[in-house]
């Protein structure tokens, strides 16, 4: 894919996804998931190009502090201030042409797990996209601020949805940035339910049929973007 | 540097209305953040003065411009409000040990306070822990308030040259360079005491050896974000 079909910053085309990826950002905010810092990027559809926030908290994101950047690092418009791990979201996102938009938190359920031996293992149908060990885990220390580490990182992932960063946080991936802000709350809300369950002793697992069985239903992705959207209505009022 | 008197700028001295504004702000971080109850303090040092302002008997919470107090290391009355905390001496006798440190805070943090007694040492298990050792803070044995310079000379002791010592039974002391890395410093302990806290219910965690912490320290430092982040948190109340 050549850069030549790149919209420009400012252009209008790019109006809706900006919205969506400061959307996001303070629904991660809004429900707990990230402190000052996180980030979520959104590729820009049929390009090796993504938006991201800039040195900013995703709870203070505005559409005036986003960077575009190329899957290998390179400034194409926006604030300057990259985010240090912008590796995180170059790097997976050209190692999974499937994947649209990644969210990188230091969740607090998801940094606990990264440090256990039990795994972050299904026992909610919330986590029928999650393998049945739980997450791999990437375990060397240090962000991941350069590319070979963004692409042990990637590689680490794999093809899953999500991957625990060990004394870290995770990352999570989706087709779709509402796909991928669902997917990041429902990580923290296993983590949190499973911390709990394990406190009474070992829990029942789901298998690996099981979480089949519920990927098998429908599913309504768009209804848990509108809720989470009126939890930030306010956040826009002022 | 003066000990004090007339070459020590006013407490509401142009001079000084940018750091005290900065020391009313981080008080009602602290107390917004859940860190500080009815008690706890803040301090910063006067530039270039053997001499700190601090609030005056007052919750960091509630504190306003007319209630803070200067004063000088040996704890003489210097400007402000005239009550000063119970005990200054944890400032003072920190300040005289450690002329790099610019900030000070003294809270009852219940993280703090649940491993100042327990066996388990608060150990890095999260990047978050980077600028604590590998073993985790040291423990001040002391029983009663630091409100004498004999009691807070042995705090400082305690503290060494480390970034925070835990008083047991009563909360911690975090020191830093800065009044905004006091802070970050002070919510971080507060997020690894919880987080290990959780992760040590399930067993041994898998802590940050030594070597892993030199690696985190050796990327970015913890930026400005968290103290803009914790800012727009306080003016918009959320």
């Amino acid at each position: 894919m050549a850069n030549i079909n790149i919209p420009g910053f400012d252009s209008s085309e790019l109006k809706e996804l900006k919205q969506k990826l400061v959307d996001g950002c303070h629904i991660l905010d809004r429900e707990g998931i990230t402190d000052s810092f996180g980030h979520v990027s959104l590729r820009i559809p049929g390009t090796d190009a993504f938006l991201t926030i800039a040195g900013v908290s995703p709870g203070c994101a505005t559409v005036n502090r986003l960077i575009m950047l190329d899957l290998d690092g390179h400034y194409l418009g926006g604030d300057k201030a990259a985010p240090y791990e912008w590796p995180i979201h170059a790097r997976i996102l050209r190692a999974r042409p499937d994947v649209s938009s990644i969210c990188h938190t230091h969740s607090k359920w998801s940094a606990l797990f990264s440090v256990l031996k039990g795994g972050l293992r299904p026992i909610h149908m919330y986590a029928k996209f999650l393998p049945v060990a739980g997450p791999p885990i990437y375990p060397a220390a240090g962000l991941i601020g350069t590319v070979e580490r963004g692409e042990a990182l990637a590689a680490t992932l794999k093809d899953s949805a999500a991957v625990l960063l060990r004394a870290h946080g995770d990352a999570v991936v989706g087709a779709s940035l509402e796909q991928a802000i669902q997917r990041t709350i429902q990580v923290a809300f296993i983590g949190e339910l499973l911390h709990m369950a394990v406190a009474h002793g070992e829990p029942l697992y789901m298998s690996a049929e099981e979480l089949a069985t519920f990927s098998g239903d429908p599913a309504f992705p768009a209804r848990p973007w509108e809720y989470y959207l009126s939890r930030i209505r306010d956040r826009y009022s002022s | 540097m003066p000990a004090s008197g007339k070459d020590v700028p006013k407490i509401n001295s142009a001079e000084l209305k940018e750091l005290t504004d900065k020391l009313m702000t981080a008080c009602h971080i602290l107390d917004h953040e859940g860190v500080t109850d009815g008690y706890g303090h803040i301090s910063v040092r006067v530039p270039g003065a053997n001499a700190f302002i601090t609030i005056a008997n007052v919750s960091p919470g509630c504190v306003t411009r007319d209630r803070l107090i200067m004063q000088d290391l040996e704890g003489n009355y210097l400007d402000g409000a005239k009550t000063p905390p119970n005990e200054w001496p944890i400032h003072s006798c920190i300040f005289k040990a450690r002329p790099e440190i610019v900030s000070v805070a003294h809270t009852h943090s219940k993280w703090s306070t649940i491993f100042s007694v327990l066996p388990i040492k608060l150990k890095p298990m999260h990047h978050y822990g980077k600028f604590l050792s590998a073993d985790g803070p040291p423990v001040y044995e002391g029983v009663g308030l630091v409100r004498t310079v004999d009691r807070g000379n042995e705090l400082a002791a305690a503290l060494g040259k480390g970034p925070v010592v835990l008083l047991r039974a009563h909360g911690d002391a975090v020191v830093g360079e800065s009044v905004e890395q006091v802070i970050e410093r002070t919510t971080r302990l507060a997020m690894l005491g919880e987080w290990n806290h959780l992760a040590l219910l399930h067993g041994e965690p898998k802590y940050l050896t030594a070597e892993e912490l030199k690696v985190y320290n050796e990327d970015q430092r913890f930026p400005m974000r968290g103290w803009e982040y914790y800012v727009s948190r306080l003016e918009a109340k959320r």
